[in-house]
């Protein structure tokens, strides 16, 4: 069943492509499709069982297996609601049906890759799909440059973009040889038995695999190329990405590693721990002397997937429960906020905060909702993001790290005195006058924006219930 | 299960390592776009040999193949999209020299 969580987007892409070219509107439509299916799947899907697959044709053609698990099933969940936002939001602000139609099948070109990391047990296979994700990435980022008479900054945020990945590639692929040289294997249980045989040659694979996916997820120091890239894509894309493809390609993978090689042990765990710190103090610092609300919320996610290696450092149990919900609650706010701004842009044609003031007024829905993902990612109760950031603080506490959680507690008000500031800047003050005829958006924009708030306040308000169906899950 | 590096290793490795840091290189010395294309080309190169070395020495040349065809087929996606890439900034811009390329603030 699940090899159809890569065949479906997979069939989807040859289909849109099949159509006349007058249907292509009807493009976003199948791709909506395949989203709702991969977030029903999420739920319906019974993970985690051992064994050979009832039904595989990936397996009987090519002897690839797959094997999803409960952290499989919450990536899926992420995919699916941060792509149906990103396709809605696409709706509202390509102009053209040409445009979309790419989008539309960009996404699902990414979606495979994004299914592919999450079931995948074996470390060239992870490769592969990462960088299936990644280059339907490189092509969304330069979407704008499409259209006649734009600038290059989308060639140029895709280039930097280009270049790190690049990078990246290459380690991975050196760590591929150098597991292929300590455990004759590629898969993470050989990676696991070598490291567990304290074998130099295994480390050395790991350690390199690990800086792909620091570049990857953009943690300090390799987060250079973030910011560009998500402030030179066009809106819809720099909700899928921030929401869902660096989430998928650099953390999900790296929690996958952390999960099922790693087993806290010591240089592993330290590693992750200093970079998780660092990350989370480089960006949120960055983030509070940006101007452009993108950039801002681009440095902002730097600073949280920190958070996420911080975690994985901690408890072994706790730190992959709370990595995983704070993977989830991130990803959800995150989505939501670039809608928001998305709103923003459409309606003022700007995205610089000094430019603005006094938004409050006129767009309540999105100061509205753009306040309850500020505060969740910020960590307030009873909003979702406390919860996670609370087991955070637990399981680096339950090791006995005292000094990083007391980082990852004072980093918390840095990343809320950013947001304050954000809320501010564009929502309260004084109103320019030029912002005087400025309506609330199409309900096209807000209408994803306020189910994701929705999410955000159900998964806070009912974390007890939402933690036992977790548990029970067996993530 | 660790296996014995022999001797021709370090000669292989030596080989690897000079590609790898010619594509680094390469990659750095140049403000010429499609040069830098050239660079992740050697760069990509010579971890393929790596990883067939890899294979060889640890006996798993089957494997190993299967992984460098899968790596060969990647890299020429990736490649059209730089290349794509780069012919968009050479249209607008007429010129392939990425230091032209720094409107963007930090």
């Amino acid at each position: 069943m699940s090899d159809l969580l890569l065949l479906v987007p997979f069939a989807a892409v040859v289909l849109l492509n099949l159509l006349p070219k007058r249907a292509r509107a009807a493009g976003t439509w199948i791709a909506f499709a395949v989203l709702a299916l991969e977030a029903a799947a999420a739920f319906a899907e019974r993970f985690g069982y051992a064994g050979e697959p009832a039904w595989s044709p990936l397996g009987a053609v090519f002897g690839f297996h797959v094997a999803p698990d409960g952290l499989s099933g919450l990536l899926l969940l992420c995919a699916g609601l941060v792509g149906i936002t990103a396709l809605l939001v696409a709706q509202k602000t390509l102009r053209e049906t040409r445009e979309r139609f790419f989008f539309a099948n960009l996404v699902l070109v990414a979606l495979v890759g994004i299914n592919g990391i999450a079931m995948v047990r074996d470390l060239f296979s992870l490769y592969v799909f990462v960088e299936v994700t990644a280059v339907a990435t490189f092509i969304l980022v330069a979407l704008d440059s499409f259209t006649e008479g734009r600038g290059t900054e989308a060639l140029e945020g895709a280039w930097k973009y280009i270049l790190l990945s690049v990078i990246a590639s290459v380690l991975m692929l050196l760590a591929v040889a150098f597991l292929l040289l300590s455990a004759g294997d590629t898969s993470l249980e050989a990676a696991r038995g070598a490291l567990a045989a304290r074998d130099p040659l295994a480390w050395i694979a790991i350690a390199l695999f690990l800086c792909g996916l620091f570049v990857k997820g953009a943690l300090v120091p390799f987060h250079g190329w973030l910011a560009d890239a998500y402030t030179a894509a066009p809106a819809p894309v720099s909700v899928f990405m921030a929401g869902i493809v660096t989430k998928a390609s650099g953390i999900f993978a790296l929690l996958r590693i952390a999960s099922s090689t790693l087993n806290g042990a010591t240089p592993g765990r330290e590693i992750l721990l200093v970079v998780g710190a660092v990350t989370i103090l480089v960006g949120a610092f960055l983030a509070l002397s940006q101007k452009n609300m993108k950039r801002m919320l681009a440095y902002s996610s730097v600073s949280q997937m920190g958070y996420i290696a911080l975690a994985l450092g901690g408890d072994l149990r706790l730190g992959i429960l709370a990595a995983g919900l704070h993977f989830f609650n991130h990803a959800i706010s995150k989505a939501q906020l670039f809608t928001n701004a998305a709103a923003i842009e459409r309606e003022l044609g700007t995205l610089d905060m000094d430019q603005m003031g006094g938004l409050g007024s006129r767009m309540p829905v999105t100061a509205g909702t753009s306040a309850v993902a500020t505060l969740s990612i910020a960590g307030l109760p009873p909003l979702a993001g406390f919860w996670s950031k609370l087991l955070i603080v637990l399981a680096l506490w339950n090791v006995g790290e005292y000094g990083f959680a007391v980082v990852a507690v004072l980093a918390s008000l840095v990343t809320l005195a950013y947001f304050l500031s954000l809320q501010r800047r564009v929502f309260f003050g004084k109103r320019d006058e030029r912002w005087a005829a400025v309506r609330e958006t199409t309900p096209g924009l807000w209408v994803p924006a306020v189910a994701l708030a929705l999410v955000t306040i159900a998964l806070g308000v009912g974390f007890p219930f939402a933690l036992e169906i977790l548990l029970g899950g067996g993530a | 299960m660790t296996i014995e590096i022999p001797q021709a290793f370090w000669l292989y490795f030596t080989f690897f390592a000079l590609l790898f840091l010619d594509g680094i290189w390469c990659m750095l010395a140049t403000r010429n776009m499609v040069r830098v294309l050239i660079g992740i080309e050697i760069l990509m190169k010579s971890v393929t040999f790596f990883l067939i070395v890899a294979g060889f020495l640890a006996g798993r040349m089957a494997l190993a193949q299967a992984l460098v065809i899968t790596v060969i087929v990647i890299e020429v996606v990736v490649v059209v999209v730089i290349a794509g890439v780069i012919l968009g900034f050479f249209r607008k811009r007429d010129s392939l020299d990425v230091s032209n390329t720094r409107e963007m603030k930090g």
